[in-house]
């Protein structure tokens, strides 16, 4: 199962809040889609997920991170 | 339970902490938190716990504001003098957080009214000033199985000390019996620099929300003591006691 959030025109923390709020609602092994604006959303929230122990991969305005 | 976006916005800078989370923040939004004085130490106590979204807080001072308070009581201003502090507390915490149920109760706590109003409660904050009502809230705390984070301030020193019943030491384990009297002078004959205050009751806002949301280490079995004069902090272990009169017989809540 995955789920997405589209976050454009959210900034941070806001972006790292709602993220991690989604996060918390999936089981471990699940993935979430986040659409970020590039800037500080796109290199904080992928940076903050890794060091939560996620594990993420970025595909332009898409971070994807598999819940550990 | 699902937090709006105005909650999500208000709380946001502690739930982008990596030891907060959203089940921490629904945790504390449903607790009922009960703050024994809305004086100098329930000034910030009950500013930061309302400020953090605790669901219901209680607010119970039986006191009048007077000119004397307002150097460390922040919660109340000029204009308040003559009123009870419980409603004015809770018509500035109100304006803080209008999500936040605060509750003014204009009540004196004592070993007969403790109990009724501790039961239920998820966790009591004791902001009161004499050792008498120290030992019925601990008692009443003890009996009820309600977590209760204990605190005192004199002069430029302080002491913090959380309690869960059952599990930890109570105020009494700690202080056995209450100090001779006219060996410690009271807030009043002592007096207390504000910021001193501030500080303890911080602390004990702080030891609350760790409590309520399950984050942290709880100051459980350690006595925290608050030496402003030199700027320095110490941990001194207390224990049970298994002849305790409050807390020996008492079962672990959960």
């Amino acid at each position: 199962m995955s789920a997405e959030l589209d976050l454009s025109g959210v900034l941070c923390p806001m972006t790292w809040v709602r993220t991690r709020l989604a996060l918390e609602d999936l089981a471990p092994g699940e993935r979430l889609e986040v659409r970020l604006d590039p800037g500080e959303p796109l290199e904080s929230v992928p940076r903050s997920a890794r060091e939560d122990g996620h594990e993420v991969s970025e595909h332009g305005a898409i971070v994807s991170i598999l819940k550990r | 339970m699902t937090l709006t976006d105005g909650e999500l916005e208000r709380y946001s800078r502690q739930l982008v902490m990596a030891e907060w989370s959203g089940a921490a923040q629904r945790r504390v939004a449903l607790a009922r938190v009960v703050v024994i004085g809305v004086g100098a130490l329930g000034t910030p106590a009950a500013t930061y716990l309302v400020g953090a979204g605790v669901g219901h807080v209680v607010l119970v001072d039986s006191d009048v504001v007077e000119l004397s308070n307002l150097h460390r009581q922040t919660v109340h201003s000029t204009d308040d003098l003559g009123k009870a502090k419980a409603d004015s507390a809770a018509a500035r915490l109100r304006a803080l957080n209008p999500g936040v149920r605060v509750e003014p109760l204009r009540l004196r706590v004592d070993s007969d009214s403790a109990p009724g109003l501790f039961a239920g409660a998820s966790l009591v904050v004791d902001c009161s000033d004499s050792f008498e009502t120290r030992y019925a809230v601990n008692d009443a705390c003890c009996a009820e199985g309600v977590p209760l984070v204990e605190a005192g301030v004199l002069g430029l020193g302080g002491l913090v000390l959380s309690i869960h019943p059952g599990r930890s030491a109570c105020y009494r384990c700690a202080f056995p019996t209450p100090p001779p009297a006219g060996a410690v002078p009271s807030c009043r004959e002592a007096g207390v620099l504000g910021p001193m205050a501030g500080i303890v009751g911080s602390h004990q806002a702080l030891e609350a929300l760790k409590l309520v949301a399950g984050v942290g280490e709880p100051l459980l079995d350690r006595l925290l003591q608050i030496e402003g004069r030199d700027a320095t902090q110490t941990i001194v272990s207390v224990r049970r006691r298994p002849d305790c009169p409050a807390c020996a017989r008492v079962a672990a809540a959960a």
